[in-house]
């Protein structure tokens, strides 16, 4: 095949200038072509890296509204223990009607779903003195959360 | 046409049920609104939470477009993704159970009630209570009324709904009086909103769960207003030491268009069958992709914290207020106590003409709900103007 047949990116260089300039030409075509493999490389791990975020997530979410459930089971179809009389209620007595529902059990599915919603540590600190009067509420916290670091 | 011509037609033309300030908006943007000559308002009440994410979000008016522009609406004879998606999510995110979507919360409520009084049927219960608070809202439909002791008590539209009673709110020992083996259901709102901004307390929230599983009642959490943000996590459940059984959901859960969704736990779920409960709109694309477009906007941990923050500051820039005696509530829902004398629906009339837009849920109180995506200069302008609307208040 004559030279002139060929494409112009295949003709051999007519002088040094031109090798120079076609050379260029390579190198910036390469650099392109590899700052796209990496911007996509990039994009990809970033995209990996949120979906193993959210996945995370989910499972962190999903334990602790089991916890939830065992704590508090929803739907619970059968009744259980004496059946109240109905009464027409008393506007002042409030009564000392001691909660078979601990405290305590409340105020850990507080802590679960609090943290389930994302809330600190120091937020649900704060509920459950509030709340439930519990002075020392750093055994609780690190059944739900984890030690404090 | 201008405001005077608008009201005289409106009195014309519409049922005279509202009382309306004399103002016309015609546009909104995130916490502010502007009406027909011009004027700005800052947004507090959100269309009583209705506009959680801001006036014309800029991602629900994009899905509402996108998805107008393709299916509006083929009723529930046929599939749709959007509302499947958004039962999904709505579950996913809070029971686990079965959704049934509706069209406004006391519809959802309808819903609620109708799964009590089944449930309580199916255990052999002939005649099945209903209990709920004094001043709970629960709704308008007759069921919803029937829960809603003050609306109620209107002779004029009796004869109520039969298996419905009250009793006095955030009253423990009371409630666990009223709660026996034909009750189907207590109804709790966690925090009253349209009494005026009043929560639960943790010992009642905690009689009435023992209450239930004590007598095969369901618990359930009308977090209409509650829900969706308002208080600084999803749902207002999240922050107290119960699950209910069902859940129902409104106002905010839309972004401005109506919706409903009752959200069951577990098994119930299961207890309402083809023929017992329905609605031809319910469920609908556009509002169903404007739904999924809020939650993803509002389950969002940071935007939630934000809430909670910015409802603390809120707090406690209001209590030092002169003439603010308390704030009740929790993250964006604020009720605030003014001092004894002070008119609150003038200080509200007085901020409206200040251009700033709260309510007045009850004599003494103003409620604030703003947008859940109201900046902190936005904030600090509103305690600014009630500040100034309270002194001109005391000096007039």
């Amino acid at each position: 095949m004559s030279v002139e047949k060929l494409p112009p990116e295949q003709r051999p260089p007519a002088s040094a200038a031109d090798a120079a300039a076609r050379l260029a030409k390579i190198v910036d075509a390469a650099e392109r072509a590899a700052a796209g493999v990496i911007d996509e490389a990039e994009a990809q791990a970033q995209r990996q890296l949120d979906e193993a975020h959210k996945r995370a997530d989910r499972v962190v979410a999903e334990r602790l509204r089991e916890l939830a459930d065992e704590l508090d089971p929803p739907g619970r179809s059968e009744p259980r223990g004496a059946h109240l009389r109905p009464v027409d209620p008393a506007p002042e007595d409030d009564g000392e009607a001691p909660p078979p529902r601990s405290a305590s059990a409340g105020a850990r599915l507080l802590a679960t779903q609090m943290a389930v919603s994302g809330a600190g540590r120091a937020e649900i600190e704060d509920r459950l003195r509030e709340g439930f009067a519990i002075d020392d509420t750093s055994e609780l916290l690190d059944a739900i959360l984890g030690p404090e670091e | 046409m201008n405001l005077a011509d608008l009201q005289a037609l409106e009195r014309r033309c519409l049922m005279q049920t509202y009382r309306r300030a004399p103002v016309e908006f015609v546009r909104g943007e995130g916490a502010l609104l502007w009406d027909s000559e011009g004027k700005q308002y800052l947004d507090f009440l959100a269309g009583i939470s209705v506009c959680s994410v801001g006036h014309c979000n800029p991602a629900v008016v994009a899905a509402v477009r996108e998805q107008a522009g393709r299916l509006m609406h083929v009723s529930n004879l046929f599939y749709s993704e959007p509302m499947v998606r958004l039962a999904e999510r709505l579950s996913g995110s809070s029971l686990g159970g079965k959704v049934f979507l509706a069209n406004s919360g006391t519809e959802a409520n309808e819903c609620a009630i109708k799964i009590a009084r089944k449930k309580a049927h199916i255990r052999g219960v002939e005649n099945p209570e209903i209990v709920s608070f004094e001043r709970d809202f629960h709704g308008r439909t007759y069921g919803a009324l029937a829960a809603t002791p003050k609306l109620a008590e209107n002779p004029a539209l009796g004869p109520m709904l039969p298996g419905f009673r009250a009793v006095p709110f955030d009253h423990a020992g009371a409630l666990r009086e009223a709660v026996y083996e034909n009750t189907a259901a207590v109804m709790i709102e966690p925090i009253q909103g349209e009494s005026g901004i009043y929560p639960l307390s943790e010992e009642t929230l905690l009689a009435a769960r023992r209450a239930c599983d004590e007598t095969g009642a369901l618990l359930i959490f009308d977090e209409i207003q509650t829900g969706v943000g308002r208080t600084g996590s999803l749902w207002a459940y999240e922050q107290t030491p119960v699950r209910p059984d069902l859940l129902t959901s409104a106002k905010a859960l839309g972004g401005g268009l109506p919706i409903g969704a009752c959200i069951a736990a577990g098994e119930l779920g299961e207890v309402l069958e083809a023929g017992d409960h329905g609605s031809t709109f319910a469920g609908g694309a556009v509002v169903s992709a404007a739904a999924l477009a809020v939650l993803e906007l509002v389950d969002d941990p940071a935007l939630l914290r934000r809430v909670r923050e910015l409802g603390a500051g809120l707090r406690d820039s209001l209590l030092a207020i002169d003439g603010v005696v308390e704030v009740r509530g929790r993250g964006l829902m604020l009720g605030v106590g003014l001092s004894e004398g002070i008119d609150a629906a003038e200080v509200a009339a007085a901020l409206l003409r200040e251009g700033l837009i709260v309510n007045v849920p009850e004599p003494g109180t103003l409620r604030l709900l703003p947008p859940l995506t109201v900046d902190s200069a936005q904030v600090e302008r509103a305690v600014a103007l009630i500040a100034a609307a309270l002194l001109s208040y005391a000096a007039a």
